[in-house]
């Protein structure tokens, strides 16, 4: 981020949408939008000081029609107490984030944020079902609506899930929902080598149980994983996650063929965890890119065939690495003797090879400040980036939302 | 394919079709009067119009060359796939050129391991999931079209289906997109891995009805089969009995794989046509489908049947095999082909509600039936809160088409007004174009006007599409070149 002159808070959508066109027909000063600020470091850096405009207090329920399962509020709402209003009623949105004792909704869904049940629940894109934004020139606008399903008009949801603030400020959010499942299980368990993890992971695209996580993480991250969940797990060698949604017979079900097919490939002990232990697993597994201080936290998304040479080669270089290696998103956190900016490029440099090969690109979510303009942080350009440019110009003509920090145009 | 001379009036240059021809050669051409009747509308047959020319490339390439001597004669195009859109979104408004793509329709790639396919957009839905036949694979979206319709259609217009309750629509099984804009350039939108940076060209490329280009190739995810599934069908008195007992199946936080109503009337011309044996004096029958784990369908299935009889359901009947089940979801799904049964024209509608708000609006559909005297039966996506209104009439006779149009319109005015949408399935096309006023603001459609531009700055590429205001643009140079060539309104 850039260092910012001023703050503001609107307390309704309709403050901010005169902030915004006061702004434009006057000084069009730059306007960073922010949540939870979880994600400050996320993107490249600003190119000139601003205003922070936070939605902290737009956190109004303005529609929540608990029968037929979807809910409208407002973006500034912190996912946790969105959580429990909808736990209340048996109800979630199965995205797991970090910090959501700080992150909000609109800030979740800007930077598409996932954790480990995406691979069988999937991201915000299947989530969100209308939404408002008010552009940079303050033009309120919608898409989608209320119902599950809906085809009138452009989807601008979709465009408007990972476009970090750089398109439009997103004030109002319908989504989806989905019921609690009775039983939450997590099995744990080590194996030899990543081949063999690789091997396993092959298997369980026919095995007879459909989880909903799939996680590797490598010897470090496992360490930390079990230190923060509390618990005193297997960590001798790269460990397989499995998670498991449903009700509680389903879940037991699954737990004894999943051994079964397990043991087959002779991995360590399988420790399963289910309940309280099993909740503050999916938690620490939930945390995992938040939760260091390393001088760098990249994720990279690839084929989830190619996911496991990548972990290895992380592994060679001492990064910590998570992977929700169903969906080949892995998420590393380097080393502290990663100290400069020459260094870190040095570390990224065969990793970003084995993404882009791997059909697939590598970003930096967090780093320090002074390095991020050194980095490629959004990592290789997409082909459609002349695209992206031309729809940040309609939507951000002067460039004024994000400037610099995304996908960016020359202002006029 | 035809290599006659073109009939009198036809306003394409020859020049032109001698680009094409150079292109994709005769036969992959048709510009004879009588051979272009068939691509004169899709399956919303209200307004028609025949396009100048039809032409089928074979390739990416061929698309482009034909796209970029669209631009340089200055003459509209539209993409179709097999034409089985229910809103006009083919239709090619002003003539010109319609790009056919069922000649590209190769399976490029299957990859099980990454789970994704990657096919050429005029591919048959249902040949996909034929040929992962024994993988434990499919193809998720499922519409009742899909015996016929391509997925390059899908794409262009978000399909749905019956088993998209639990699923999703195509838009969440699309991670990524080969298109030729209206410009005639090649872009890459995600990928197999998805969207891997920058915006969701893809989620938004998804939907467009035709409008940001034409879609050349598709990388769609692959979904796992279920272990098992449990098909019911609840027969109820009335249909207000039915959608209660929908709203407490979705209320008890069930997700079925599949909930669809069908009325006394579509009834009564599925089972003169498949000899199912639905009882035909009920008010209603519901099909549920759920799947799942072999341990947990029969629990999840039992739920169900208890909620339906708390509902006064007469019964509930159990598909004992999978011939059965195969047979029922033929009868749901070919519905439409019965209703030839009983009207010679028909159109559907594809209005959503709240699912809890279904019985008012079926309520209000049976209300306007009788207040229009146009005869409606109803068989839909009763999970999604998707109706399907299919309005009965004869399209010969103008009054009756009339008075369909104003029931039509009545019935998706009570969606909106019941927090809804005109559309969950069929797309805008230019069927429901006149509604999009009313279901967004003129900012809304402003900002949507802008991301067209972005796509699509000389509205050369389906023109008078989905947005009134954008359309206008398009219109005006319909006129300039085609004076006369409107659709039918």
């Amino acid at each position: 981020m850039h260092q910012t002159s001023n703050e503001f808070a609107p307390a309704s959508q309709g403050e901010l949408q005169r902030f915004v066109q006061e702004n434009n027909s006057g000084e069009r000063l730059a306007i960073y939008p922010v949540g939870g600020r979880t994600s400050l470091n996320f993107g490249r850096a600003a190119t000139r000081p601003g205003s922070l405009v936070s939605l902290a207090k737009l956190t109004q329920t303005v529609d929540y029609p608990v029968r037929d399962m979807t809910i409208t509020v407002e973006a500034g709402i912190r996912m946790d107490e969105l959580a429990a209003l909808l736990r209340e009623q048996g109800q979630q949105l199965p995205i797991d984030v970090a910090q959501s004792n700080r992150a909000t909704l609109g800030g979740v869904v800007a930077t598409n944020a996932s954790g480990p049940r995406r691979y069988g629940l999937g991201t915000m894109r299947d989530y969100v079902i209308g939404l408002t934004a008010i552009d940079a020139a303050g033009r309120m606008f919608h898409s989608g609506g209320r119902v599950v399903k809906n085809v009138a008009g452009y989807d601008l949801c979709k465009l408007m899930v990972g476009s970090l603030g750089s398109l439009a400020i997103i004030t109002q959010l319908t989504l989806k929902l989905k019921p609690l499942p009775e039983s939450t299980v997590l099995l744990w368990t080590p194996f030899n080598t990543f081949a063999e993890i690789d091997s396993a992971l092959n298997d369980l695209q026919e095995s007879s149980a459909r989880p909903v996580v799939l996680d590797v993480l490598n010897t470090s991250a496992a360490k930390h994983v079990s230190a923060e969940a509390r618990q005193d797990l297997p960590c001798d060698g790269p460990v397989l996650v499995i998670g498991l949604e449903g009700t509680a017979r389903e879940t037991a079900w699954q737990v004894e063929k999943l051994k079964d097919e397990l043991h087959r490939k002779q991995p360590g002990e399988i420790v399963v965890t289910e309940d309280e232990p099993a909740t503050r697993l999916l938690q620490a597994l939930t945390e995992f890119p938040t939760a260091s201080d390393a001088p760098l936290t990249f994720q990279a998304g690839l084929l989830p065939s190619k996911t496991l040479q990548f972990i290895e080669q992380a592994t060679s270089q001492n990064i910590a690495v998570q992977s929700h290696a169903g969906d080949g998103l892995v998420i590393g956190h380097l080393p502290d003797m990663a100290s400069s900016v020459e260094q870190v490029v040095e570390l990224l440099k065969p990793l970003r090879e084995l993404a882009c090969n791997g059909r697939g690109n590598l970003v930096v979510l967090n780093c320090d400040a002074d390095w991020a303009k050194d980095l490629p942080i959004m990592g290789e350009p997409e082909p459609g980036w002349p695209l992206m440019q031309q729809l940040k110009k309609a939507l951000d003509p002067h460039n004024i939302l994000n400037p610099g920090r995304f996908v960016f145009c020359e202002s006029t | 394919m035809t290599t006659q001379t073109e009939s009198p009036g036809n306003s394409i240059a020859a020049e032109l079709l001698d680009g094409f021809r150079e292109i994709v050669g005769d036969e992959g051409l048709l510009h004879n009067a009588d051979e272009l009747l068939v691509y004169e509308c899709d399956g919303y047959i209200v307004e028609k119009k025949s396009p100048d020319v039809v032409v089928f490339p074979t390739t990416t390439e061929q698309v482009v060359a034909i796209v970029r001597l669209c631009n340089k004669f200055d003459v509209p195009f539209v993409p179709r796939g097999a034409g089985t859109s229910l809103s006009g979104g083919c239709l090619p408004v002003g003539g010109g050129v319609m790009i056919t793509l069922t000649r590209m329709r190769q399976i490029l790639e299957i990859n099980l391991r990454d789970r994704y396919a990657v096919v050429e957009p005029g591919l048959v839905n249902v040949h996909l999931t034929q040929r992962l036949k024994d993988t434990s694979y499919h193809y998720a979206p499922d519409p009742s079209s899909q015996g016929a319709c391509t997925i390059g259609g899908n794409v262009a217009t978000n399909s749905g289906g019956p088993h998209t309750l639990k699923y999703g629509v195509t838009v969440n099984h699309v991670l990524g997109i080969e298109a030729v804009l209206p410009d005639g350039s090649v872009v890459e939108l995600g990928g197999p891995a998805g969207a891997v940076g920058g915006y969701d060209l893809t989620g938004l490329f998804v939907g467009s009805e035709g409008t940001f280009g034409i879609c050349t190739k598709v990388i769609v995810r692959l979904t796992r089969d279920p272990a098992a599934y449990r098909t019911l069908l609840g027969v109820f008195e009335t249909v207000a009995d039915a959608t209660q007992a929908i709203s407490g199946i979705i209320g008890a936080g069930i997700i079925p794989a599949a909930l669809e109503l069908m009325d006394q009337g579509i009834v009564g011309a599925i089972e003169e046509a498949y000899k199912f044996g639905f009882p035909l004096d009920a008010g209603a029958v519901l099909l549920m489908e759920v799947d799942g784990l072999e341990v947990a369908v029969d629990e999840e299935a039992e739920r169900m049947v208890k909620i339906c009889n708390e509902h006064g359901a007469r019964e509930v009947r159990r598909a004992t095999s999978e011939a059965e089940r195969q047979l029922l979801w033929k009868c749901r799904k070919q519905a439409f082909g019965a209703v030839g049964r009983l009207s010679p024209s028909y159109c559907t509608q594809d209005g959503v509600v709240p699912r809890t708000r279904l019985p008012e609006i079926l309520e209000f559909i049976t209300a306007t039936g009788q207040e229009h005297g146009i005869r409606i039966v109803n068989v839909f996506h009763a999970g999604d809160g998707n109706i399907h209104p299919i309005l009965l009439f004869d399209e010969r006779d103008q009054e009756q088409i009339d008075r369909v149009m104003k029931a039509s319109d009545a019935i998706l005015s009570k969606c909106l007004e019941l927090g809804g949408s005109v559309t969950g399935e069929h797309g805008i096309g230019v069927e429901k174009i006149g509604f999009m006023d009313k279901m967004f603001t003129a900012e809304d459609l402003d900002v949507m006007a802008d991301i067209r531009l972005v796509f699509n700055p000389d509205s050369r590429c389906s023109p008078a599409k989905m947005l009134p205001t954008a359309g206008a643009c398009g219109m005006e140079h319909i006129e300039r070149d085609h004076p006369g060539k409107q659709a039918a309104s």
